[in-house]
């Protein structure tokens, strides 16, 4: 029975009594040079690999981009954390920050945080329909076409050159633009607001909805699937 | 044949240091893919680490891990350079599971949960984990890297080392 690789016996001892009948048997330290080189060797390989991987595929990330603008970082990981509890469906359960810090964090970054009552007026304000008044959903494609808010235009920051086009100049035209995502600990709302900051738009007119569609959700709001302005409506929770 | 028992010891011996290649090498395809099929998922999960703050870190190593992971299932599985691959296995697993272990505490410290109920998601490619299995899991890895790396799993392979002498 032989081994593909080397031709020899395919029990290793028995390989290995051939081989040091023919040389001198490699000594430990020399078997970890070798091993040495040949996982560097792997490594550089490996990274100019991953390096050409991520830059082809369309889904790669942008080494010099920083996708969350003036993120400050505290530990806080029971944000996204939860107890194993006996319910099976189980999930992460985001645990919002208190609203008061959320709110000084917001203005830290010179935005401005709403609340669910305020946002279901803008939705309501008859400025919304003329677009003085807009909604920017932060989120990935596949969330946004399960529901968004009726009529919020997407932006997804970490594909940011997908939607630009489309968002500033409505963004350039409007007074208050409320930007949200799912809500909980999610913070792409605040890094989409941001970019849109430093994008040239006046932060006087961002606010960010920290409830996000969760919220949305919960209030029995409608929601609107698929593309904006699809006309297919998910019907209000009673 | 060699009937010899000792001879059948080394042949499942042998075979299962191969089955043990095979198991190693598709998992880190599958773990790798589907966080490089998902980078930006994986970026913020990386973030949750709180390891680096630089941009450019952050995304490189967002951006490169998950394909190296493929690149390493991709040798092993055609067995080429098993040990170097063992070994740069080993390089990532024990760090990673030493940052896992240290969330898992945090977690365990801020919730005031048992230990053992701690779940999240780890950022492994897996999805959410109970961190008492993820340890355990890690633990076998780390011992089956281990294993190729002293040498086992060459059978079957394309070029088991890079090294022209071997």
């Amino acid at each position: 029975m032989k081994g593909p690789d080397t031709g020899q016996s395919i029990l290793p001892d028995a390989g290995d009594r051939t081989t040091s009948l023919r040389s001198n048997p490699p000594t430990g330290k020399t078997q970890a040079k070798k091993v040495l080189w040949e996982s560097l060797l792997v490594a550089v390989i490996g990274s100019a690999f991953a390096f050409a991987a991520n830059a082809i595929s369309p889904r790669g990330l942008r080494l010099t981009t920083d996708y969350f603008p003036g993120a400050i970082r505290s530990s806080r990981p029971e944000t996204t954390a939860t107890p194993l509890t006996p319910s099976p469906g189980n999930t992460n359960v985001a645990v919002p920050p208190p609203a008061n810090l959320l709110a000084a964090r917001l203005q830290a970054k010179g935005l401005q945080l709403v609340e669910s009552h305020q946002v279901t007026d803008l939705f309501r304000d008859p400025r919304f329909e003329q677009e003085v008044i807009v909604f920017i959903d932060a989120r990935d494609d596949q969330h946004y076409q399960e529901g968004h808010i009726p009529g919020a235009y997407q932006f997804n920051h970490y594909r940011a050159e997908n939607y630009l086009a489309t968002v500033m100049p409505v963004c350039q035209t409007a007074q208050q633009i409320v930007v949200y995502c799912t809500g909980g600990d999610c913070e792409d709302s605040e890094f989409a607001a941001i970019f849109l900051r430093d994008a040239g738009i006046p932060k006087e007119k961002l606010f960010v909805y920290a409830g996000g569609i969760t919220e949305w959700n919960t209030n029995g709001l409608p929601v609107e699937v698929g593309g904006r302005k699809s006309g297919n409506f998910r019907p209000a929770k009673p | 044949m060699n009937t010899e028992p000792w001879s059948w010891r080394r042949n499942a011996l042998n075979l299962a240091a191969v089955l043990a290649r095979w198991f190693l090498s598709i998992l880190f395809l599958y773990m790798g893919l589907n966080k490089a099929l998902h980078p930006v998922e994986f970026l913020k999960l990386v973030r949750e680490y709180e390891l680096v703050q630089n941009p450019l870190l952050l995304n490189l190593i967002a951006a490169t891990l998950p394909w190296f992971e493929v690149f390493c299932g991709l040798l092993l599985v055609a067995g080429v350079a098993v040990r170097g691959s063992a070994l740069m296995l080993l390089l990532m697993l024990v760090p990673f599971t030493f940052v896992v272990l240290q969330r898992a505490l945090a977690i365990h410290a801020a919730l005031d949960i048992p230990f053992c109920a701690v779940k999240f998601d780890c950022g492994c490619g897996t999805g959410e984990i109970i961190i008492c299995r993820k340890l355990i899991e890690n633990g076998v890895l780390i011992l089956l890297s281990g294993w190729l790396l002293m040498g086992r799993g060459r059978h079957l392979c394309a070029r088991y080392s890079l090294m022209a002498s071997e």
